[in-house]
């Protein structure tokens, strides 16, 4: 009976625990609180969190409980992320929520998404400098798009063993827009370009937000075809939205569909975070990369505003370049927090919508040139 | 192999250019495009508009000026009637960009509008509401404009 009791307690987590594994529990601890307490991303990081907590319970191999471990319950629904399922399922969430109304009316905005989706391309220049392999400088890279699904597909596609920190990090930042983006805007902006008011954008027809979704699927896809399951999810979500007569399948887009595959997707993400495998070198590096990524997109949007400037009769706030980072719609929110701290009665909320959704447009683009030139 | 020599090893500049640069096109060409689509879709919906683009200038005949003059005629409201005329507008914005005429009737009448038969009358002989050809009706803003503003 001793020997069955010692066999029993060697199975125990409390026998094969290991410092990491307890690291990586007081991280989820922090997530799940951050999400209930601090009301940051709840939607996210509450699964990603307790994700985290179903990782990093220590299990001796052969029984087929951990994630890595191919007979397992949670390495089948891994699957999803490792083949790139789950994000197009929420870009078509996501496209069935969004309006493009004010990017209608105003495209000039588009810019600044564009603009914003520098520091993508820069944080590949210091991850290839710190020694990363280009498929993975690349997936490091795309966490400056602030956008969860994209990182998540692109490192699926080009560098699988990093899905874990990159996505932990990529939320972790999206959560964070409120507190990484308030500085760098104050820094980069006087008081008087923060006190600008935007014009009323026009009325945007209907027919207008039909078409928009499939013009802006032909022409972005045949630019950057890799794009496609990313891109093609997006605008087919709001063209369903948009069409009216799929109202039915809109609303099942936009809510049972995105929020199973968002609670697929954040348990098994927080559960690949497993200690021994998580907690490496390469997770500090990726970890800096990222605020750096994230930083540099804030600061590209709005420079290109400021540099719009010199050109536009009417000024644009450049506090909007902010929302070129496709965290939707946090930094928008964020755009409307900082300037109504200059004023009170500015509302910039709906134009930041603008670049905000252009921002998303733009990271699912730089993820498919990216996709596509690694492979190449 | 770190720094500057991983970057040029890996042709990291010209990716990063070439990453940028498609990704700027991208949104700039979609941005023009739909800068523009807004005309595209006025011009598709009156057809008129695009034949008057390659219409050549006929020299002015007599009786297109007493049409003319016959609807500017017919365009002279009082203000009480430019009141209703705007309410009617508004009225029209609340609604589909081709509107069917009994909705447009039944709603001035809801909305307790004065004389909403003989003004929707006017409307129309004004031209500033025109029929579109399927059935329904499309308000002409520009002949509003002129007529009542």
């Amino acid at each position: 009976m001793d020997v069955l009791f010692i066999e029993f307690y060697h199975n125990t987590g409390f026998y094969l625990w290991d410092y990491r594994y307890l690291i990586m529990i007081v991280v989820g601890l922090v997530f799940v609180y951050l999400g209930i307490a601090k009301d940051y991303e709840p939607l996210l990081l509450v699964p990603i969190g307790f994700g985290i907590l179903m990782g990093n319970i220590p299990v001796f191999q052969g029984l087929g409980l951990s994630i890595y471990e191919d007979n397992s319950v949670l390495h089948y629904l891994y699957f999803g992320v490792t083949q790139g399922i789950y994000p197009p399922l929420i870009f078509l969430g996501i496209g069935a929520m969004t309006d493009f109304s004010t990017l209608l009316a105003r495209p000039i905005l588009m810019l600044l998404g564009a603009a914003a989706q520098t520091g993508i391309f820069i944080t590949f220049l210091g991850a290839l400098a710190l020694g990363f392999a280009p498929n993975e400088a690349s997936s490091i890279g795309i966490i400056g798009g602030a956008d969860g699904p994209t990182a998540i597909f692109l490192t699926a596609k080009l560098a699988p063993h990093l899905i874990g920190p990159i996505a932990v990090a990529a939320y972790s930042y999206m959560a964070l827009v409120p507190v990484i983006q308030p500085p760098i805007m104050r820094l980069l902006t006087s008081r008087k370009e923060r006190l600008i008011r935007m014009e009323e954008p026009r009325e945007v027809t209907k027919r207008e937000k039909i078409i928009f979704p499939i013009v802006a699927f032909l022409l972005c896809c045949f630019l950057a075809p890799a794009a496609l399951p990313l891109l093609g999810m997006l605008c087919f979500g709001n063209l369903l939205k948009e069409a009216v007569v799929t109202e039915r399948l809109a609303q099942t887009a936009r809510n049972s569909l995105i929020d199973t595959a968002t609670i697929l997707l954040g348990i098994t993400v927080g559960a690949s975070t497993q200690g021994d495998i998580f907690l490496v070198p390469s997770s500090i590096g990726i970890f800096a990369l990222g605020a750096l990524s994230f930083s540099i997109a804030t600061a590209s949007g709005v420079l290109f505003a400021k540099f719009m400037n010199l050109f536009l009769k009417i000024k644009i706030n450049p506090l909007l370049g902010a929302a070129g980072v496709s965290a939707v719609p946090d930094s928008a929110r964020v755009v409307q927090m900082v300037g109504q701290k200059e004023d009170p009665t500015n509302f910039l909320l709906m134009h930041a919508m603008a670049p905000n959704v252009s921002g998303v447009i733009g990271s699912a683009i730089a993820a498919g040139v990216l996709w596509s030139l690694m492979a190449s | 192999m770190y720094g500057l020599e991983a970057i040029n090893a890996n042709n990291g500049w010209a990716i990063s250019v070439v990453g940028v640069s498609i990704v700027f096109s991208g949104l700039v060409m979609l941005s023009l495009v739909i800068s523009q689509l807004h005309k595209v879709l006025a011009l598709w919906e009156n057809p008129s508009k695009i034949k008057a683009l390659f219409k050549i200038k006929q020299p002015e005949d007599q009786s297109d000026k007493l049409q003319e003059k016959e609807i500017a005629d017919q365009a002279i409201f009082t203000e009480s009637q430019k009141e209703v005329v705007k309410q009617f507008g508004l009225l029209i914005r609340t609604m589909e960009d081709h509107f069917s005429l009994p909705r447009l009737l039944h709603l001035a009448q809801i909305s307790d509008l004065k004389n909403p038969h003989s003004t929707l009358n006017n409307l129309l002989e004004t031209k500033i509401i025109i029929p579109d050809g399927s059935g329904f009706f499309t308000w002409e803003k520009e002949t509003f404009d002129k007529a009542i503003l």
